[in-house]
Order: C-alpha cells, then sequence, then structure tokens
C-alpha cells in the first residue's frame, strides 16, 4: 500500500511536469520548432530580451495580476467580513449566492457578459471606446474576488467570537480589535486568497480576451494571436523562466517560514533578551511590517502610473492592429520596424511618438472589436473582403494619398481591385496565394498537381484542412469549381457535402490553423493547403525525414492584406506617416522578409538584395507570372457575404464538425 | 434600535458595502444583459428565436438523418466534461488523500508543485501537450523506443479528455485536500476501532467527510471544461466541435444575441445542476461546508 | 461598602425570546460575588451586559453611579476572563498579557515590569516566550488571568473560567482564584452552574432560573434558607414536600406534625417544607416520627446515600450509619433542621427523588457545560 501509493505519487507528478520539461527542453532548440530538436542555442532567451512587444505583454500581465490581487483581496476580505456579521440570514444566502456566480459561471460566460455591459455602459456615457485596462481589471477583479472571500470567510467562521470581544473588552476600539486581533487570525487565509487571485489573473485569457482594450494586451492573448507563424519558441524561453523564477520564489519563502527560521527567530530573540533588551514591541514590529507593506504599494502604484503615462500621456500616440507575427519584429536579426519607426518620426518631426503595436487572431476577431466601438485604433490591417465590408458600413476613412506619396510604388495590378475599386481607403501590405504543400516523401509526385489530392484515400489520415469556414468552403468550392462568392445555398450545400465526403472517408487528419506548421514540419501531416509564404517557413524548420514540395492548383484564392486607417482614428496624421514609412524601401523589405509574404511594393521585389536573398525559388512561388494579376484576383479572391449567408455557412460549417 | 447597534450594523456596512454594489454592478448586472441578448433580436426587439434556435437547428448527420446540430453539440460537451471530472476526480482523490497524510514539510512541497504548472500560460501548456501526444511526438517515440507499438491519440476525444485533465486536476486537488488536511485522523482511528475495514473506512468515514471538497473539486473542474475552446481545438485537431467553439464562433461571426443565446442556456443549466449537486450533497453529509 | 455596579430593571431578549426578565442587582466594590444557575438562566448575558458586549432592551447599567448602557467594552474599566480563555493565538504569552498596556500605551519599561509581576502571581515566570498555543488549559487559564487582571481593572469578570479544567486543578485553580481576589481587591463577578463551586468562593451568590434572579445571598443565606423550591433543589440536595403551617412554629407534613422555628405564615398555609438529608437521623421503625421503607443505598466515601420511601414520596438521607435496603425504619427531624417557604412556581417540581440516580446528574452537568 505504501509502496503504491508512492509510485502513484510519482506517475502522478510526471504527468503534471512533462509538459514543462518539454518546454524546457524545446526552449533551447536551435529551430524555432516544437517538433524537432535540431541543436542546443541560446537564441530563443536572445530573442525574448529582445522582443520588446512580449516584454510588454507580460510587465502587463504582471501589473493586472497584481492590481487585480491587492484590489480584490482587500475588498474580498472586507466582504467576508461584512458577511459574516450580517445579521439577516436573507441578504447572507442572497449574497453568498451571488458570490458563487463568478465561480460556476464559464469564463467564456463571464467575459462575453461583461463586454457586453461595457459596451452599453460606454454607449450611455457616450465614451468613444468601451474597453480600456479599467474594464480589465474590473472583470479581473471580479473573477477574482470569490476565490479571497471563500478562503477568509470560512477562517473567520471557524474564529473564536470570543477573541474580537477579549481585545475590545482589553481596551480596543472596535477596529483596532479588528486590526490587531482578527486580522492576525485570518491572515493566513488572506494570504492564500491572495495567491489564488494572482494565479488565476496570471493565466486568465478568455476573460481578458473579451474585456481588453487599446494599450493593454497581456501575455495569453498575445500568444493567442500568433496564428499568423504559429508560437514562437521564446515562449518557451519566456516559460522556462517563469518556472525558474517560481521555484527560486518557493524555495525562499519555504526557507523563511521553515523550522530552521523559526528557530533563528527564537535565537535572535534570546539574544535581545540576553542583551537586556525586551523583546521587540510588536508596534515597532507593525511599523516595519507597515514600511515594507508600504513599500511594495508604492512600487506597485509607481508601476501602474509608469504604465498609464506611457501609454496615454505622451503627446504622440500611435495605435497599431495587426495580425500576430506579421511585422518584422528584430527576431534573429532582422529589423525592428515598430522601433525604427519611433526613432525615424523622432529624429524626423522633433517630437517622440509612442507606438503601441497590438495583435488580433482573425479578421473577425479584430471586425467583433471595431464594430462594438470596443477599442480604438490608428492603423489596421485586415484583409481584402473585410475592408470591403467596413468600407460598406463607413468604419474606415478615406486616406489623404499626399500624405502618402511611396504609394507610388504599388505596383498598377494591385490598386482599383474590387474591394476598394476607387483606391480611397487602402494601402496594400501583403498579398498571398493558396497552394498546396506536401511531403514529398509519403505523397507519390504523379498524384499532385490539384485539388483532388486533399481528398485522394490513399492519403487517409495525412491531410490537414483549414480550421475556418471560409477557407475550408473554399477549397471544396475551387476544386469542384464553383464561385467561392455564390449566394446560392445549394452550391453552398454542394461544397459541404465534398467536405463531409472528405472527413468521412478519414482523409481528413485535423482541421487546423497554425499547428499546421508544427504538423507538416515533423510529417505529422502530408498534405495541407497553406499560403506561398508559409511553405518557406515550414521548409526552413523541417525534419530529416520529410521533404516538403509545394505547387498551385488552377483555380485557388488570392488575398490581400491592405492598411487603413478605421473612422475610430484619433490621429489621422501620424497614422499616415506610419503607412508612408511602410511603404519605404528598408521596412516594406524586412516585412517582406520576415512573413515571406509577396509584397505588392516594387521597392521590394524588384531589389536585387531581396531577389538574391528569397531564392529563385521562393521568387517563382512567391510572385507567379500569370499575366494580369488584377483579373485573376478578381475572380478567385474572397468576397464580403451578407451576415444571413455567413449564418448560413457557419451552420454548415457546424455541421461538419458535428459528424 | 440602540445608538450601538447602529455602529456596529454601520461597520459592517462599510465593510460589506463596496463588495455589494460591486457584486450587483459586475455580477448580476451583466447576466442581465446575456439574458439581455438572448431574447432580443438585431434590433432589440424581443424574440424567443434565439433560445428556439438552439433546441431546433437541425443538420444531416452522419447516416444521413436529421439531427438537433446544438443538442448534439452539448451532448459531446457534456460528455467531454463529465469524463474529464471523474478522471480529475479518480486520480485527484487518492493523490489528495496521500498529500494530506504526509508529513507537514511533505505536504507543503507537494501542494506547491502541483500549484507550478498553473503559473504557466495554459495555451503554452497545452501546446505542450501537442508535441508529446502527436503521431510522431514523444510519447509515440518513448512506445516505439520500447517496441510497445504507436498509439494514435491527437485528435480523438482522449486527447481532449488528457488536456483537459492536466489543466483542471489542480482545481480538483485543491479544494479536496484542503478538506483532508483538516479531516481529524482520530475519526479514522476510531472507525478501524470500531472494526471497520479500510475500505469500510473509506466508504463510510473518509468519503462523507470528504463530500464538500468533492462537491468543490467537481464544480471547479466541470465548469471551464464544459466551456473550453483552445483545448478541443489544439489537441482535438479541430476535429471537435464543442459548447465554448460555438459561442466563440458565433461571437466571431458576430452572432452576439445566438452567441448570448448559447450561454444564456448553458448557465441556466449548470446553475441548476449546481442546485441539484448542492441540494443532494447537502442532505447526505454533515453541515456541508 | 459602595455599590460598584448596579443593574435596574434589565430586560433582554434575543430573537423574541425573554433571557433576562426584568433583573436588579447591586454589586459590591471588593466583593466576590457568583451569578450561579443553570444553562440558559441568563448568567452568561447578566455578565455580557457588564462587560459591554450586550445593551439591555430596558433597565440601566450603572458603574459607580453613572450609566453606562451605552459605553463600549473597551471603554469600561471592567475585564473579562472568557470561558475559553479567548488568548490571542499570533501573540506569545508576554505579549498577550501587555496587550491592554500597550492598549494604553503604557510606557515600555512599565509594561515589562507589569507584565513580569502579573506572570509571577499567576506563577508563569519563564513563559513570557512560550506560544500561548503550546500551554495547558490550567497555563491558558493563568495567562487569560493575568492579562485581565494587569491592566487593573475595577472589576473583573469570569464566564466558567474553570468549567474546561479536571476536577484536581479546578479546585486549586478555585482557591487561587480566591487569593487573587484578596490580594488585588478587585471586584470579582463569577459566572458557574457549579452549586460547590459558588458555595465555596463567593462573598454572595446570585442564584438565576429563567431570567430571574431567584435569591441573593451569602453561601450559608442559600445553603439555609432558600427562598423556594428551585434554590433548594438546585444548591445541595433538598427534600421538598408538601406542608401545612398549622401555627408558629408548628407545621405538618407527611401525616405528622412537626415543631420547627420558622414563624409569620398564615393559619393553616400551605407551604413547601425543606429538609436537607444530613439532617435526618435514623432509628428504629417505632422510635421514628416518620417511617418508610428503604428501597436503595449507595456508598459514597464519607457516608451512605440512603432512600426512603415514606408514603410513596421517596426521601434521601445520607447517613453514616449502615441499613439494608428492604429495612423499615424510623426517622426524626429537629426543629432547626425544618426549613419553610412559600409556595412558588417551583412547587411540586423538584424534591421527590423518586427518579434519582447519581448517574442522571452527571448526564445533565455534562450537556450544561457544553451549552454555554
Amino acid at each position: 500500500m505504501k509502496r503504491a501509493s508512492k509510485i502513484f505519487t510519482a506517475l502522478m507528478f510526471v504527468f503534471l511536469f512533462a509538459p514543462l520539461v518539454i518546454l524546457l527542453i524545446f526552449s533551447f532548440n536551435e529551430a524555432r520548432s516544437l517538433s524537432v530538436f535540431s541543436g542546443f542555442s541560446l537564441k530563443w532567451y536572445q530573442e525574448l530580451f529582445r522582443d520588446t512587444e512580449t516584454l510588454k505583454a507580460v510587465r502587463n500581465t504582471l501589473v493586472l495580476a497584481v492590481c487585480a490581487a491587492g484590489a480584490s483581496t482587500v475588498m474580498g476580505t472586507a466582504a467576508a467580513v461584512g458577511i459574516y456579521r450580517m445579521r439577516s440570514r436573507y441578504l447572507r444566502s442572497a449574497l453568498d449566492m451571488v458570490t458563487n456566480i463568478p465561480m460556476i459561471n464559464p469564463d467564456i460566460i463571464t467575459g462575453i457578459s461583461m463586454m457586453l455591459m461595457f459596451v452599453f455602459a460606454s454607449r450611455l456615457m457616450g465614451l468613444a471606446n468601451s474597453l480600456s485596462f479599467l474594464t480589465l481589471l474590473i472583470a479581473h477583479i471580479t473573477f477574482c474576488l470569490p476565490y479571497v472571500i471563500l478562503q477568509v470567510l470560512p477562517r473567520l467562521r471557524q474564529m473564536d467570537k470570543a477573541l474580537p470581544e477579549a481585545a475590545m473588552d482589553l481596551g480596543c476600539t472596535p477596529w483596532g480589535a479588528f486590526w490587531k486581533v482578527e486580522l492576525p487570525e485570518i491572515m493566513p487565509a488572506i494570504v492564500t486568497g491572495m495567491i489564488m487571485a494572482f494565479t488565476l489573473s496570471l493565466d486568465d485569457f478568455v476573460i481578458s480576451y473579451f474585456t481588453t482594450g487599446t494599450g493593454f494586451q497581456t501575455l495569453p492573448i498575445r500568444i493567442y494571436n500568433m496564428t499568423k507563424k504559429t508560437v514562437t519558441p521564446d515562449m518557451y524561453a519566456l516559460a522556462t523562466i517563469i518556472f525558474f523564477v517560481i521555484l527560486a520564489l518557493l524555495l525562499l519563502s519555504n526557507l523563511t517560514d521553515s523550522e530552521d527560521s523559526q528557530r533563528l527567530r527564537a535565537a535572535r530573540r534570546a539574544k535581545r533578551a540576553a542583551a537586556g533588551r525586551p523583546p521587540m514591541d510588536p508596534k515597532k514590529r507593525r511599523i516595519l511590517y507597515g514600511c515594507g507593506g508600504g513599500l511594495a504599494l508604492v512600487a506597485l502604484a509607481a508601476a501602474v502610473v509608469f504604465t498609464v503615462t506611457e501609454t496615454d500621456n505622451k503627446p504622440q500616440v500611435l495605435n497599431v492592429y495587426n495580425w500576430g507575427e506579421y511585422i518584422s519584429d528584430g527576431s534573429e536579426g532582422s529589423m525592428d520596424v515598430i522601433k525604427e519607426f519611433a526613432a525615424w518620426y523622432e529624429q524626423e518631426y522633433g517630437r517622440p511618438v509612442q507606438v503601441n503595436y497590438e495583435t488580433f487572431a482573425s479578421n473577425e476577431d479584430m471586425y467583433a472589436k471595431l464594430s462594438k466601438n470596443a477599442i480604438s485604433y490608428d492603423v489596421i490591417i485586415p484583409s481584402d473582403y473585410m475592408i470591403a465590408r467596413m468600407i460598406q458600413e463607413d468604419m474606415l476613412l478615406p486616406l489623404d494619398f499626399d500624405n502618402i506619396p511611396n504609394y507610388q510604388y504599388i505596383d498598377e495590378d494591385f490598386r482599383g481591385l474590387y474591394y476598394d475599386p476607387d483606391n480611397l481607403y487602402s494601402v496594400p501590405y501583403a498579398y498571398g496565394i493558396v497552394g498546396i504543400i506536401y511531403n514529398a516523401n509519403v505523397v507519390d509526385e504523379a498524384d499532385a498537381g490539384d485539388w483532388d489530392l486533399m481528398w485522394n484515400e490513399k492519403y487517409a489520415g495525412q491531410v490537414l484542412q483549414f480550421n475556418n469556414s471560409r477557407d475550408a468552403f473554399g477549397t471544396a468550392m475551387y476544386r469542384a469549381g464553383i464561385d467561392v462568392n455564390t449566394t446560392d445555398r445549394s452550391q453552398w450545400d454542394l461544397a459541404l457535402q465534398s467536405l463531409l465526403e472528405q472527413r468521412q472517408s478519414g482523409v481528413v487528419r485535423s482541421y487546423v490553423m497554425d499547428e499546421v506548421y508544427n504538423m507538416m514540419e515533423s510529417g505529422e501531416g502530408a498534405i495541407a493547403a497553406y499560403y506561398a509564404g508559409d511553405y518557406f517557413t515550414m521548409l526552413d524548420a523541417q525534419a530529416d525525414t520529410v521533404d516538403l514540395r509545394f505547387y498551385y492548383p488552377e483555380r485557388t484564392n488570392f488575398y490581400i492584406d491592405a492598411m487603413c486607417i478605421p473612422s475610430c482614428c484619433q490621429n489621422k496624421e501620424v497614422a499616415e506617416i506610419f503607412i508612408n514609412y511602410m511603404l519605404s524601401k528598408q521596412p516594406a523589405i524586412a516585412n517582406a522578409e520576415y512573413t515571406w509574404y509577396a509584397s505588392p511594393n516594387r521597392l521590394v521585389y524588384e531589389d536585387p538584395d531581396y531577389v538574391d536573398e528569397m531564392g529563385e525559388e521562393a521568387m517563382a512561388i512567391l510572385y507567379p507570372d500569370w499575366g494580369d494579376f488584377s483579373e485573376k484576383y478578381n475572380a478567385y479572391a474572397y468576397r464580403n457575404l451578407d451576415n444571413d449567408l455567413l449564418d448560413y455557412i457557419n451552420s454548415l460549417w457546424e455541421t461538419l464538425k458535428i459528424n | 434600535m440602540t445608538a450601538k447597534k447602529k455602529r456596529s450594523s454601520l461597520v459592517t456596512g462599510l465593510a460589506g458595502g463596496p463588495y455589494e454594489v460591486w457584486a450587483v454592478l459586475f455580477i448580476l448586472v451583466p447576466l442581465g444583459f446575456v439574458a439581455y441578448y438572448a431574447f432580443t433580436d438585431n434590433d432589440f426587439r424581443f424574440t424567443t428565436a434565439n433560445i428556439v434556435r438552439f433546441f431546433t437547428d437541425t443538420s444531416t448527420g452522419g447516416d444521413g438523418s436529421a439531427v438537433r446540430t446544438y443538442l448534439v453539440i452539448s451532448w459531446r460537451s457534456i460528455k467531454l466534461a463529465v469524463i474529464s471530472t471523474v478522471v480529475c476526480l479518480v486520480l485527484g482523490y487518492p493523490l489528495a488523500y496521500i498529500i494530506s497524510r504526509a508529513s507537514a514539510k511533505a505536504q507543503k512541497t507537494m501542494m506547491t508543485l502541483i500549484m507550478i504548472p498553473m503559473w504557466m500560460n495554459f495555451l503554452i501548456r497545452t501546446y505542450a501537450w501537442m508535441t508529446i501526444l502527436q503521431d510522431t511526438g514523444i510519447l509515440n517515440n518513448l512506445l516505439a523506443g520500447l517496441g510497445l507499438g504507436r498509439v494514435h491519440i491527437i485528435g480523438t476525444e482522449t486527447a481532449v479528455i488528457i488536456g483537459m485533465v492536466y489543466d483542471y486536476l489542480p482545481y480538483m486537488i485543491l479544494p479536496l485536500y484542503s478538506i483532508m488536511a483538516k479531516m481529524d485522523h482520530r475519526l479514522i482511528e476510531a472507525a478501524r476501532d470500531l472494526g471497520c475495514a479500510p475500505a469500510g473506512v473509506l466508504r463510510r468515514v473518509i468519503l462523507p467527510l470528504s463530500m464538500p471538497g468533492v462537491v468543490n473539486g467537481v464544480t471547479m473542474v466541470l465548469i471551464p471544461s464544459i466551456s473550453t475552446f483552445y483545448i478541443s481545438q489544439k489537441l482535438g485537431d479541430g476535429m471537435f466541435f464543442l459548447l465554448g467553439d460555438a459561442i466563440e464562433g458565433q461571437y466571431v461571426a458576430n452572432n452576439l444575441h445566438f452567441a448570448a443565446a448559447i450561454a444564456f442556456i448553458l448557465m441556466v443549466a449548470l446553475l441548476a445542476a449546481m442546485a441539484v449537486m448542492r441540494y443532494f450533497t447537502e442532505k447526505h453529509t454533515y453541515g456541508g461546508l | 461598602m459602595d455599590k460598584i455596579i448596579e443593574l435596574k430593571n434589565i430586560t433582554k431578549s434575543f430573537d423574541g425570546e425573554v433571557v433576562l426578565d426584568n433583573i436588579s442587582l447591586d454589586i459590591y466594590d471588593n466583593e466576590f460575588i457568583t451569578l450561579l444557575g443553570p444553562s440558559g438562566c441568563g448568567k452568561t448575558t447578566t455578565l455580557r451586559l457588564i462587560g459591554g458586549f450586550e445593551t439591555p432592551d430596558s433597565g440601566d447599567v450603572l458603574f459607580m453611579g453613572e450609566r453606562i448602557n451605552d459605553v463600549p467594552p473597551h471603554k469600561r474599566n471592567v475585564n473579562t476572563v472568557f470561558q475559553r480563555y479567548a488568548l490571542f493565538p499570533h501573540l506569545n504569552v508576554f505579549e498577550n498579557v501587555a496587550f491592554p498596556l500597550r492598549e494604553r500605551k503604557v510606557p515600555r519599561e512599565e509594561i515589562q515590569q507589569r507584565v513580569e509581576e502579573m506572570l509571577a502571581m499567576v506563577a508563569l515566570k519563564g513563559f513570557e516566550h512560550r506560544s500561548v498555543t503550546s500551554l495547558s488549559g490550567g497555563q491558558q487559564q493563568r495567562v487569560a488571568i493575568a492579562r485581565a487582571l494587569v491592566g487593573k481593572p475595577r472589576v473583573l469578570l469570569l464566564d466558567e473560567p474553570l468549567a474546561a479544567l479536571d476536577l484536581k486543578l479546578r479546585k486549586d485553580m478555585q482557591q487561587e482564584l480566591k487569593n487573587i481576589q484578596k490580594a488585588t481587591g478587585i471586584t470579582f463577578v463569577f459566572v458557574t452552574h457549579d452549586q460547590e463551586e459558588a458555595l465555596s468562593m463567593s462573598d454572595t451568590i446570585v442564584v438565576m432560573s429563567e431570567g430571574r434572579i431567584q435569591q441573593i445571598g451569602t453561601s450559608q443565606d442559600v445553603y439555609n434558607e432558600p427562598k423556594n423550591a428551585f434554590v433548594a433543589d438546585f444548591i445541595g440536595e433538598s427534600n421538598i414536600v408538601d406542608g401545612v403551617m398549622l401555627a408558629d412554629r408548628s407545621v405538618s407534613f407527611s401525616g405528622h406534625t412537626f415543631p420547627c422555628v420558622d414563624g409569620g405564615f398564615g393559619p393553616n398555609e400551605p407551604v413547601d417544607v425543606v429538609v436537607r438529608p444530613e439532617d435526618v437521623d435514623i432509628v428504629p421503625e417505632e422510635k421514628g416520627m416518620l417511617r418508610g421503607v428503604v428501597t436503595s443505598v449507595t456508598f459514597m466515601g464519607v457516608h451512605y446515600e440512603v432512600i426512603v420511601d415514606i408514603g410513596g414520596f421517596k426521601w434521601m438521607i445520607q447517613t453514616t450509619d449502615f441499613v439494608d435496603v428492604d429495612e423499615h425504619i424510623g426517622l426524626v427531624i429537629e426543629p432547626d433542621a425544618i426549613h419553610i417557604m412559600k409556595k412558588s412556581e417551583y412547587s411540586g417540581l423538584y424534591g421527590d427523588y423518586a427518579s434519582f440516580s447519581n448517574e442522571f446528574d452527571e448526564l445533565s452537568d455534562a450537556e450544561s457545560e457544553g451549552e454555554e
């Protein structure tokens, strides 16, 4: 029995720590893969300390967790005392029930419900954007509160009721009795509650996702938004560092709490006594503790003020909202475009500019937040069909092209496209074409060439399909020659049949988004439709056993992501300067090299160094010579569909998923 | 009322007051908004269409027959959540018991170790599980190395369950442990003394006494696992669609009212389930918490 | 002697249940006064009214002639020793005792000196830095007393302070408390349900029942001259029988007329007659004023406890002579052993030993300890 329980305990801890060990090992990986270990390297640690956006997210997360834990601990403790002393039984049980609600409500409901309320309230108050650090903090305090209360309340109920009475009897005021006797009694519970609140706040993604506003992205949100190129290994480095910091903190606290230290304290006391000095006056000790606590509070306040001033009070602020992993960020020796822009701007205009660069995971995600006036940004980079929709809904401002002289370098091919026929609202940033990536070690060359490869039963369990409705339906529709923008529902039904067949025949291994990288690199999947640029990212990290190839089927998806200025923009002038800067040679090339997507900018694709850097094969694939780009583009690109049809497609998608 | 009573109720009011206001503003009012959105259409006119839609939307099932889309999704969500919760309980209960019987120092160390993974971001933890579970992953390489053959786990319900169990196990262990640590060891001795076999002690003494912890643990695991969307996306290879995915999908598709309707139904169902569970456990244990 | 505390017509109820029903009580300086009664009689509530933890619904609490109904506990020059001591677990012995002094901002040197003195008085020298949770029950008790006395209150309230101690320790502490009270000259208001404890320690005993004061008096008063059947039964053992006062100094009960020492009742007034078990002499049947059959005999150490059936009423007799069960015996009662009481609401409720057993007594004792 004894032995069995030891083995069981050991196994459980192996289970709990296995993923952490993986993170630890792969944080030292040379390649960016989380599947293939290609050599020891410390480069991700260097990357991490250079990655200002991630460090900012870490700081935001910590500031938030400290504030939320602090506020919920104070309020929760007061609430527990209030509930404990409450005379009315009905009121008490009602409050008990309300307290339980955030605990038995799923995160996603808490998040959505709070967002709905904040949006509504700010509309009532006429605020420009409803979500901010404050709303995020309120949400975190709200879901942390019950954990504090449920720690403190039982401890209060266990306490000898005579203790506060004894204190008052001996000369304390009721307030003094609480401070000097009750508080020390419930202190352990308060500390536990605070640690729980801190932990929960630190780890929360869902509620933050719905309630955070401009200028305050937390680490979980940043990680979630890394959809364009999958999670980068500097995150594993970060996790490893967090792990060791916590370990060190825990060891330290164990040390100070252990019997050793108690013995030490006793010895210190004995020494005081031997020296003829009385034991330390608790008042003095209180002052000491008070000083410590005060210092911590001041530090916290300073951190908050620092954050606030840094994001809000500088004269020039530019808020940029882009896809995750979609800008050259200085990693692996690349150019840090945002930082360089700030430096360049200050030099050029003699004023500093504070750029808040934040990310979203999908067009719809961005749209959902912007359309509710929940947040405000100055520059956004959505995709074509979303631009069309936003123009239609008056959500974009026309650009002043006098301020964007570099627009001249955008090729004619990328002007006057369907989503912005009069070139008023958008400046193309990057474009891509969907092709099929396959592992030549598994797939017979003869089977490659068109969409049928993704339906080929020979490769059952090896095909990776898109995990979003529009792209997945797209594959079936291009294959069948159906217009991907048709409003004829029966055509969509046909596409569903095709996808169902693909799924039920067991061809589909997974529905993926950014997971595609790891799966293709490691050989988990052999066939996937994805963007040309991403093929090269995968090529870089493929395992020895994998030999990735790429081709374009005849009909396929084209997309363009373009820079726009949303109507909630607060600083159009700087926004246009930024857009213009992005079109200038150095940053444009840096971005193209970083993302591996094709650039519509002549300064990029006509640059010999860039061409050289990319290599012949890449240039051929990224910039295929297909004659008139705009004709093909207008024929095959996704267009905005109306809400009813989108809803219909969504339900078709659900049908596919539940089968 | 005398002056003193007034004063003490004033103190009480001051202590609990901010929380009462807070609870109304940020717990009750937002829930009201969920209900409001659930029962209105895009122009905020009253409708029950969203609720009705949840129960009536049909799609064609694998065998060609019509199935109720959201009921199927709910059923799968509930199934996975319940299995995960049961597994958490089965693993967490003995572990909590073993820890609660260890030396004070070992207890502290082990509880800290259990807390540590919670400090790593759960998105990253889930990513790490993908690496372990995939066909070419560490687990399969290990099995193959031992000559045991490979297993296909990723993309199955098993993988989603493993992910949920991993992420939520600490939430099961914490409340169980805190109850068991407080349990009077003499009660167990007394039961043994009165002729109870170890199994009987477990069933007749430890289990009833730890019931409040079980209720709390089950609640804390069941709730997040019924509404998760990230774990099912990553470890389920996108093959499953759960309630969380449905809500998130509707939110992203800008179908806020239907998203609110799903959330509302889930909320009501969970509240009812919890009420029933608490009613029964309070009836059958000693004084609840 | 000066009145230090006066309770005037105090009524107090909780949730509609009357706990104190119009009680009035004077407490004098420098006395050891005990509130005695079964659980639920209102004695602890009375104490809490004096301590300031409760306010009366009606009536006044006076401290040295001043009304203090609304004075909070920390402003009253009264300290309490709580039932389970209520020592502060986060403070050590020294700091617990120093607590009230620090509250009053007494200079550090004086604190040091006064705490040391107090700890010496309760024989806890050398325990200054011990954690209070590591002390035994008796030691905790001493800390609680030292803590309550260090601030030199005018009155010390003690709420069943000895209830949690074992018998031997309780006896020692009783003596010690009495000595401390004498030494300090502080008024002690002591609450207990243990009549022996009350009798051995108190200058004045206040017997309470059902929210009312039944009798106030010295130990001898309440024992020898109980006012009613409740007091007679609660303090010591009593045989209480119905009687009729024929004239002054002549009473008839159990079918016999006895000479007695009481008077002042109306002619043929029905009364309760109290005879203490140790005041009854056993004689041969034919010499007895009363005759009965022995139904049980229990050896108690210094005496036997004999239950005798006299015409259907069971008497208890304590005697050093041995009698056997079923023996027919006679009883003799001296005039000064007969105490006559007016009829009261308690008449007929007490004083028959028909269902008596020692165990019952202990059981009910244990219960009342648990409740309060």
